[in-house]
Order: C-alpha cells, then structure tokens, then sequence
C-alpha cells in the first residue's frame, strides 16, 4: 500500500510545481513574460498575455468599448518599398484598420528616438484632450509587440484607461470590415531619427 | 450562385471592373475595394476593358490561408489555345501585381499554380489576356495577413544559403506529343524588404526574383515578371509540350545581378 501512495504524493507535488509556474507566468506554461520595461527584442513573436496597468482586450470587448469613442490607436508598420523597386511597376500600399483608427505606425518601436517619444507623447495628448482618463485602444497585428510597447508607453505616462487588443486588424477584419487609414501626417511630418 | 454573375455584370457597366460582392463588405468597403482595384487597373492595363469570365480564367485560393506568406494560387485556363498571358494581382498588397506570365510557343497554357504572400485580407484577381488582345478577369477574396512582413528564416545567412539552386520535379504518365506537368523550385529567399532581421532588428534589404524564363529546347514555354509578392523559395507548377529537342532550360535572375541557368532532361527528375 506504500507505494500507490508515494506515487500519488509524488503526482500532488509535481502538479503542485505545475501550478506554481502556472500562476507566475500568469497563465498557461509557455507563457512569454511580462518585460521590466519596453521590450527591445525582435518586434515580432509571441507575446504575454497580460499589460500591467492596462485592460488586455479581445473583439466583443473591443465592441463594447466602441460607443464610447476610445481613441483606436493603430501602431502597426507601414509598407517599405524595396529599393530596387521598379518605376515602371505599380507601388501602391494601402493600410487597412479599424474605421477611425488614428494610425502611426512604428510607434511602438524601442528604443526610440527622445524626440520621437516625445512627439508620441504629446500627439497622444492632443488627441485625448489631455484627459487622461480618455479611453484609448491600442493594436497592430497578432504576435507584435509594438502594440504592447505603445500600451506600456501610455501607462507609463498616467493613462489610465489603456486596452490593448493583441488580436489586432486581424483579430477585426475577422468579424468586421476595415477601412482605409492615412498615417497620423503630424506623427509622419516630422523626419524619424 | 446566380447571384454573382448578375452582380458581377451590373458592376460592370461602364467598363469598370468590380469584385464580386463579398459576404462580410459593407456597402462602403465594396466601393472602396472596387476603387482600389479600378485604380490597380488603370495601372497595368491603361483604358484596356477587363471582361468577367467564368470560362477562360479561374483562380482557386484558399479562403483562409494557413501561411500567409505561402499562400498557394491556381489558375486555369480550360481555353488555353486563346490564352496569351496572364496576370495575378493580389489588390491589397503594397506591390499589387505579384506576378505576369507570358507564354511561348512550347507552353500548355491550360493550368499555373505558385505560391504568393498576401499582406492582409484582401481580393485577389486573374486576368488572362488572349491571343487577340482582350482582357478578361476573375475574383477570390482570400483571409490572410503578415505575408509581405514575415520573417524569411531564423537568420539571413540561413536564408540565403543554396540561393539560386533548382529543382524540376516532372508529373508522371504523359506520353509522346502530349503535354506534360513539371513544378519548378527556385531557392531563392526573396527579400521583400519588409522582413525584419530577427537579431539585428534591422530590415533586411530586398532581393527578389524578377525574371524567369523557362524553354523547351529553343521554344519558349512561359517567361515571369515577378516581385516580392512571390513567396520564398519560389514554387511554379506549370506545362508544357515536350515537342523535339530538349533539354528544358530555367533562367532565372534577381535585382541584385544574380544570374542562374539549369537544364532539366526531361526523362529524369533531378
């Protein structure tokens, strides 16, 4: 009878460790880690599952947000034309995003330039009215961390209603239409350093 | 079913040509969409008229592509005697025109498959040009995204080990004067300059495969304008009519000079 048990201790304690990793990656093993600050790393890959300080949100959140006007804040890249592009070949990117979304792309990039963080900061204040309470949605594609990044950058500042929807214009274009968006042309005015 | 070919020729009036109505479209995103693709034409085609046709292109897509910057494309031309070239043009990408193909003497124009990115969900157009110049022109919408941006390997060394290299896999049971199926693989990472080196953080400059030309012998079979739309490790299936003296010939060349040229003997599969 000793050793059913010892089997079962053995299992209780195996789960119990199980658990415990469970619990301090906030979810499932395999889990990525909230990073200390903005995460430097490759901007694509997989993220974690939570943003301290902001509200992690999928669709029908999104959906439910919307009546509320928040601030939808596209950070996804913009098309690069490749250098030896031909003239004689149509370059015509287009972005296509939530209706409204206000989009400036690369914003989530880190590091960035102090003067380039600072002109996010202060678009961001125009575009909430400096009230910080604004409800502001920020995204750009599954598995992209400049949406993290921007949300991170936002909480840093004092915005205190910041989402963060990790599924995206994907995560969008699934159940709804998108609609073309221009890039933020103050956010796109000033040369990036 | 009948509804499409109604829709499709009401769009048309005008000569403009218009997607398929789409399911999920709002009223306004299907305008926008036709305004795209109408401006994407003018492009390519000037003031040439696209005709819908259900007969001499089809395009089969995945609805959902599982890669999306693997997206296969098949395209068929049942009349194949009156096809001259065809284009594929993926609307939304930033490079619209992802690939012409114009076919010789030697080609078995009936069918093309290869493989694309696509950069969000988008609609994805066949046009196939005939013998006597007119321009007719099919739709799929396709639901994918991230192709055009998604990194080619862990590292671009990695990626660019091989380049050039090819393989012919040839379809077996065809027999003499008849036409028969290869599928080309190019090794080739087709930069899209889009990718970002996943260590550096830098983007990797672009190098992609414009130009490839495949003969029979000293008879064409199909010649491709190509660009970063195409996907890595470029992919055709195509046929042709393996008619006198081989051997089949790949040229290929990319946009930073690379040049490479293979012979296939058609009886053995490399």
């Amino acid at each position: 009878m000793r050793a059913p048990i010892a089997t079962a201790g053995k299992a209780a304690i195996i789960l119990g460790i199980a658990l415990l990793f469970a619990v301090a990656s906030g979810g499932s093993t395999g889990d990525v880690p909230e990073p200390l600050g903005l995460w430097t790393g490759a901007m694509h890959g997989p993220t974690p599952k939570t943003l301290a300080g902001a509200a992690v949100v999928d669709f029908a959140a999104i959906e439910a947000l919307l009546p509320g006007k928040p601030l939808l804040l596209d950070v996804g890249p913009a098309a690069r034309k490749p250098e030896d592009f031909p003239s004689d070949r149509p370059w015509l990117p287009i972005h296509r995003s939530l209706p409204n979304a206000i989009w400036m792309p690369g914003a989530g990039a880190a590091p960035l330039a102090a003067a380039r963080e600072d002109l996010f900061y202060r678009r961001i204040g125009e575009l909430t009215h400096g009230d910080k309470a604004k409800p502001i949605v920020v995204f750009c594609r599954p598995d992209c961390w400049g949406g993290w990044n921007a949300g991170k950058r936002l909480v840093r500042k004092g915005y205190t209603s910041v989402s963060w929807f990790p599924a995206g214009i994907d995560g969008w274009q699934e159940r709804r239409e998108t609609a073309e968006v221009k890039p933020d042309a103050d956010w796109i005015a000033e040369p990036a350093r | 079913m009948k509804i499409l070919p109604l829709a499709l020729s009401v769009a048309l009036i005008g000569a403009t040509p218009a997607p398929y109505v789409v399911a999920a479209d709002t009223t306004a995103t299907s305008d926008e969409r036709a305004a795209r693709w109408k401006a994407i034409a003018q492009y390519i085609f000037g003031d040439r008229k696209i005709e819908p046709t259900d007969t001499l292109i089809k395009l089969d897509a995945p609805e959902r592509a599982e890669d999306a910057a693997l997206m296969p494309v098949t395209l068929t031309m049942p009349e194949k005697d009156k096809i001259k070239s065809v284009y594929l043009v993926i609307d939304d990408n930033p490079s619209p025109l992802a690939a012409h193909v114009s076919f010789g003497p030697a080609a078995d124009p009936g069918s093309l498959q290869l493989r694309v990115r696509v950069d969000t969900y988008t609609n994805v157009h066949a046009v196939a040009e005939t013998r006597d110049g007119r321009l007719f022109g099919t739709v799929a919408f396709v639901k994918a995204s991230g192709g055009c941006s998604a990194p080619v390997a862990s590292s671009d060394d990695e990626a660019m080990q091989g380049i050039g290299e090819m393989r012919m896999k040839f379809a077996e049971g065809a027999g003499p004067g008849k036409s028969m199926q290869a599928t080309l693989m190019v090794r080739h990472p087709n930069f899209s300059g889009m990718q970002m080196n996943q260590l550096t953080r830098n983007y990797t400059p672009s190098r992609y495969i414009d130009k490839l030309s495949v003969s029979y012998g000293d008879r064409k079979i199909f010649d491709l304008d190509a660009d970063i739309s195409l996907s890595t490790n470029p992919v055709i299936t195509f046929s042709f009519v393996p008619e006198g003296k081989g051997p089949l010939k790949v040229i290929a060349s990319d946009t930073k000079n690379g040049r490479w040229e293979q012979s296939f003997d058609t009886t053995t599969t490399n």
